[in-house]
């Protein structure tokens, strides 16, 4: 097995000493800092994988995450000046948050949590926050994807008026809109004018980085 | 222990279409299910939009008000629903929930006032949303406790909720539940300290093993209510069995009673 093989497998088994040993191995031994970031990021995939299979669950995921970040901290001084621009630089900016009227925050904030670990800028407004905020919100930090959480069906309208406000205010094609929580459906999708719906985190954040990849 | 039974909600799927199609019978099904089981609260929450909600409660209310003689907890931060329920209702409601939040301050607090019901206070608020040390959350309890005796209600009638957030993204969060819970006490001896569990072990496998894993530690910790389904038996063991470890069982007589009724136990 190459040996950056062995480093995805090591960061897939959750064996953090193992996986940044072996990174500061091969940067030693001279590997290109792309492919031990690739390595990473194939590892990253496929514990993406095994959570979906219900193997793996979000402290997996959590801690996966974390042994990227620290093994950027190692790898970020061995990055030229091209390499940075492929790897080293935040992937978007997502603005979350849980609509007025809704308090429910354990799926937002794992989401947060699993958005930063995966290199997106995220701006956390917490729960019950009114789409006044949301908005200019958003347009202060620049929103390249709004997500809205809500559970309670009572969160459906004020989603709605998000996006609402988002086309009176003639910004509605500048940013992505995305609902998550575990009542979502296409139905609630298409009532609340959203462009995706998800009812899990993991499927969240792969529909976010291809939008970022088409570059939105 | 005092159980809010929580399986009557609109958001599970079932309890939906029953509060849509109006099936008084299987809410009385399900409040009778929980009477049995032990619970000193039924839970009601209709989980629909606000212009609906108001109707629904009371729909729900006169259904469990007709199926038994628990007193009820009203779900709701809406204003107008709890407000229809409090014309209609019985026995003295637990409502849940005032929280720092403006809008609940204003709209929740003062009818739980005005009607003396016993009330669940959460800790959290606008500004720092659920505080992540038990001092943070400890200042917003003690703001709503002095609000809420000022007002004219006694200690016993207030629930405090700790707040629980989940151990899968914080290997830290049981502690700082538990924390808050035992500040709590040492501030307000005679108010009841109460929680929905679940959040716990979301994102975890064995949820169940988590969830009364960790109600028996906050029983340890001080806590003698839980919003929990009183239909699970393994739940209600512990719950049974670590009050009586810490010393609140005389004679052990809830547990074993609880036994031979085949409450607890497989």
């Amino acid at each position: 097995m190459k040996d950056t093989q062995l480093l995805t497998q090591a960061v897939v088994d959750m064996e953090e000493d193992k996986a940044l040993a072996l990174t500061r191995q091969l940067l030693e031994s001279k590997t290109d800092p792309v492919a031990i970031f690739n390595a990473y990021q194939d590892a990253m995939a496929e514990v993406g994988k095994r959570f979906e299979k219900g193997i793996y669950f979000i402290p997996e995921l959590v801690m996966s995450g974390d042994m990227m970040n620290s093994a950027m901290e190692i790898i970020k001084p061995y990055l030229n000046e091209s390499d940075t621009r492929d790897t080293g630089k935040k992937t978007g900016r997502i603005l979350i948050a849980t609509v007025e009227g809704d308090i429910h925050d354990i799926g937002k904030n794992i989401v947060s949590t699993l958005m930063a670990l995966n290199g997106f800028e995220v701006r956390d407004m917490g729960v019950d926050v009114p789409i006044d905020r949301i908005i200019s919100e958003a347009k202060e930090f620049g929103a390249q994807i709004i997500g809205l959480s809500g559970l309670l069906t009572l969160a459906f309208d004020p989603m709605k008026n998000v996006v609402e406000r988002l086309e009176q205010e003639g910004i509605r094609d500048t940013v992505k809109v995305i609902i998550g929580g575990g009542q979502m459906d296409d139905q609630i999708c298409r009532y609340v004018g959203a462009d995706a719906f998800v009812t899990d985190a993991v499927a969240g954040i792969s529909l976010c980085k291809n939008w970022l990849n088409g570059s939105i | 222990m005092i159980i809010i039974g929580e399986k009557i909600n609109g958001t599970r799927k079932a309890v939906g279409k029953a509060i849509q199609d109006r099936d008084a019978g299987f809410i009385r099904h399900l409040a009778e299910e929980q009477v049995k089981a032990g619970s000193t609260y039924i839970d009601i929450n209709a989980g629909t939009p606000p212009g609906r909600e108001p109707d629904d409660m009371v729909w729900l209310l006169d259904s469990v008000q007709a199926a038994c003689d628990l007193p009820v907890c009203l779900d709701s931060a809406n204003p107008a629903a709890l407000k229809a329920c409090l014309e209609i209702v019985d026995k003295r409601p637990l409502i849940n929930s005032v929280s720092g939040e403006k809008s609940r301050m204003e709209g929740v607090l003062p009818l739980a006032l005005e009607h003396k019901t016993n009330l669940i206070i959460l800790a959290l608020d606008d500004i720092a949303g659920i505080p992540e040390t038990s001092s943070g959350r400890m200042e917003i309890v003690r703001r709503l406790v002095s609000l809420a005796l000022d007002g004219g209600l006694t200690q016993d009638q207030l629930f405090i909720d700790p707040l629980v957030t989940a151990i899968a993204t914080g290997t830290g969060n049981a502690i700082i539940t538990f924390e808050t819970i035992r500040e709590i006490k040492a501030a307000f001896p005679m108010v009841h300290i109460t929680s929905g569990l679940s959040n716990i072990s979301f994102g975890m496998p064995l949820r169940k093993i988590i969830n009364r894993t960790f109600l028996s530690m906050c029983v340890a910790a001080g806590m003698d209510s839980a919003i929990a389904n009183p239909g699970d038996k393994d739940l209600m063991g512990a719950v049974l069995a670590a009050e009586m470890l810490m010393g609140k069982d005389r004679y052990c007589m809830n547990f074993n009673k609880a036994y031979r009724a085949g409450m607890i136990g497989a």
